[in-house]
């Protein structure tokens, strides 16, 4: 078989990134854009001069603040994130149908075959940089390999405005230096958990027994040892299903009143109904997310005929509180999700009432 | 093995058998045909496990024997041979076969006979009699309603149903439901009920060449069906059929009649802008006429209205346009007609004055 030519694009510093191009007095100094430290806001993006000081994505925004004493705290525009967005994968759909988006700023491309005829993945990725960069003038960084699980290493290998090719003859070599904790899912508490058992490099899986590394690393497992032979045959998905959706949102002080936890919930519940919509789905199962002042974190969920209208949605959620102690204990952050998702069309075709 | 036979005979066998193999086979052998030469034909057997046909073709033959060739390949180069005799040896050491006719020659790989399934015999069996043209009208009518996404096993097949005096089939998806009822003499006597696959059903209605008759047998997991030399052996779905009177529903109060052609032409081009997805068009049911609209947000929408006879309720009813479709395009009365009861409730599309038949089409609203 011809090896695969897949590219992962992954813009730098997103959301940072469009307001530097967007507000001339951010450039060059540390931006994080998210929510505000007093209200326990988190960092969604972070400029690379802010993540010289060590602040990034997912931390608490205070945090940031205290290790970037002059950050410059920006207020998220998702509309215009999404607006940026599309247009970069129009861009990327031009080149290959088979595009398949992981976030607003991230997408794998096989370009095995491409609309631009090159017969080299790094050629491809070189003309999409330059692309990206005239037509939003935002860099991106890219990975070209032979699979998903390559090229997403590669893309982070060199950032910002990076490229890094694994050629196929070159991905044993690549492998012997890669450390388990570079895969994605490999998180900090499963690398440990290697690294007790010797293992540092994806490579020394090999060596494992199969019993012992399914102790180690559970249902990862298998993947890790497919991954550590340099296998990845998942193929780009350009329509890949969700599965799920949700929001949550951790409140600046800690909500008692019921009829505001009631009323946080319903609100949330809405907004997963209205992402139904939009992307013509129902889903059977309406779940809450409820953390506690002392971080105990339960869920509660509700499985029913399928639906994705917000009176209906929310009403479900907000039943569901009743399960939990939100009101007599003080609430932390509260969420709220729908799963169990299915094409809306196949379930608007109603069902003879054969039963 | 040895032989000459004509090639639109051979040719005729081959292109029925071609519906049968499997593009994609994980058992080698049933990629081929397998030929066995007797003493004045040639009998030919092609099986995917679950269905399977023998047929056999008047055939000069030297020497008798038995092969296995690849089905698709044979298919490919007897189609391409000139209109003439083709001749089949089997080469020495039984490993492969030259197929020879006029200046052309090839050779093909055969797999040994041995490994061929055998799939069972109709020796035995009772016996009805179907009328072949009856039979092929109602699958036309049903097999649009058996599910292609339905995991649910029942459905992936026709109920055929044979009485002293009728037959009839009935299909569903879970959504619509198709039934037919012909009148007819089978000779069967009680009733008798099998579940057939889609398969089955496809390769049927290729057999069925006008009004000759189908001789119908079943055995303990299979049916068999001879019609004009031809054997037809098909696993039955070992399945119960859900209970299908239970949904064609009794207490629809209102009709509107419709001529065919206009209906499907107007269903066919307000379509057009429904959702691709749903493919939704909506019948805005009114004092003596029938608007069908569709509309999808950032396309735009369409209607078109039909003049009717009808003083009932005013009312909407949103159909998947392809369910629609699918029953226009095989009814072939002049005039059809719709029978419901409100927006929610099971709704039934007939034609009008068909003659002999009973064909009844149930179609769940969509939800709006």
């Amino acid at each position: 078989m011809v090896p695969r030519r897949i590219l992962h694009v992954d813009m730098d510093a997103f959301y940072a990134s469009v307001e530097q191009r967007d507000r001339p007095e951010l450039r060059g100094r540390p931006v994080a854009v998210g929510g505000s430290p007093a209200s326990r806001g988190v960092v969604a993006a972070a400029s690379y001069e802010a993540r010289a000081f060590g602040v990034r994505s997912a931390i608490p925004m205070s945090r940031a603040v205290r290790l970037c004493p002059h950050l410059v705290i920006v207020r998220p525009d998702f509309q215009k994130y999404r607006d940026v967005s599309q247009r970069v994968f129009a861009l990327y759909r031009e080149v290959t149908p088979l595009v398949e988006p992981l976030s607003l700023d991230e997408a794998y491309l096989d370009v095995t075959e491409n609309a631009w005829g090159e017969r080299l993945g790094v050629a491809v990725a070189r003309r999409l940089k330059r692309e990206i960069r005239e037509r939003t003038g935002l860099t991106a960084s890219a990975g070209v390999a032979p699979n998903k699980f390559l090229a997403k290493i590669a893309s982070a290998w060199r950032k910002p405005d990076g490229r890094t090719v694994i050629a196929p003859e070159r991905v044993p070599s690549f492998l012997e230096t890669l450390p388990v904790d570079a895969l994605w899912g490999v998180g900090p508490v499963t690398a440990k958990r290697l690294r007790e058992r010797g293992i540092d490099r994806l490579v020394d899986v090999r060596r494992m027994e199969a019993a012992a590394l399914r102790a180690a690393v559970g249902g990862l497992a298998d993947w890790l040892r497919e991954l550590a032979d340099g296998r990845d045959d998942r193929p780009v998905e350009p329509n890949r299903a969700s599965k799920s959706s949700s929001s949550e949102c951790t409140y600046a002080s800690d909500l008692t009143d019921l009829d505001r936890i009631r009323e946080e919930v319903d609100v949330m519940a809405r907004e997963n109904a209205a992402w139904l919509v939009s992307r013509g789905l129902v889903a059977r199962t309406v779940t809450i997310k409820v953390r506690y002042a002392d971080f105990s974190t339960i869920t509660r969920s509700h499985s029913h005929g399928p639906t994705n209208d917000a009176d209906a949605i929310a009403r479900r959620a907000v039943v569901l509180l009743e399960k939990t102690d939100a009101g007599r204990r003080a609430v932390r952050l509260l969420g709220a999700g729908v799963h169990g998702l299915l094409d809306a069309s196949a379930w608007q075709n109603g069902r003879l009432p054969f039963e | 093995m040895e032989l000459v036979v004509r090639k639109s005979d051979l040719l005729k066998e081959l292109s029925l058998l071609q519906g049968i193999v499997e593009r994609k086979n994980t058992i080698p052998i049933l990629a081929n045909v397998l030929l066995e030469a007797g003493p004045d034909a040639v009998s030919l057997l092609a099986t995917d496990l679950d269905v399977g046909l023998r047929s056999r073709c008047e055939a000069t033959v030297t020497k008798p024997g038995t092969v296995t060739l690849p089905a698709k390949k044979l298919f490919e180069i007897v189609s391409a041979l000139p209109d003439t005799d083709v001749r089949l040896t089997e080469d020495k050491g039984g490993k492969s076969v030259t197929i020879a006719a006029d200046r052309f020659e090839s050779r093909m790989q055969t797999l040994p006979p041995s490994e061929f399934p055998t799939p069972p015999d109709d020796a035995g069996a009772d016996a009805a009699s179907l009328a072949g043209g009856t039979l092929k009208r109602m699958i036309a009518y049903t097999r649009f309603a058996i599910t292609s996404e339905d995991t649910r096993y029942f459905l992936n097949g026709a109920q055929l149903v044979l009485d002293a005096s009728s037959m009839s089939m009935v299909a569903t998806d879970g959504h619509r439901l198709a039934f037919v009822r012909m009148e007819a003499e089978s000779g069967v006597s009680g009733k008798m009920e099998v579940l057939l696959p889609r398969k089955t059903l496809n390769e049927i209605a290729r057999l069925l060449d006008g009004e000759d008759a189908v001789q119908f047998s079943q055995g303990e997991n299979h049916v068999f069906f001879r019609a004009g030399g031809r054997l037809l052996i098909s696993r039955k779905i070992d399945a119960n059929f859900p209970a299908y009177e239970r949904v064609i529903p009794k207490t629809n109060d209102k009709r509107i009649e419709f001529d065919r052609d206009r209906l499907a032409a107007a269903v066919r081009r307000v379509r057009l802008l429904s959702n691709e997805r749903s493919k939704a068009v909506k019948f805005v049911i009114g004092k003596d006429q029938v608007e069908i609209t569709s509309s999808t947000p950032d396309l735009g929408e369409a209607h078109e209205v039909l003049p009717v006879d009808y003083g009932g309720e005013t009312l909407q009813i949103c159909f998947n346009a392809d369910y629609v479709d699918n029953f226009l395009a095989v009814v072939d009365t002049e005039n059809v007609s719709l029978e419901f009861k409100d927006e929610m409730s099971q709704a039934v599309v007939k034609p009008v004055g068909a003659e002999g038949y009973d064909y009844t089409y149930v179609i769940m609203p969509m939800r709006i």
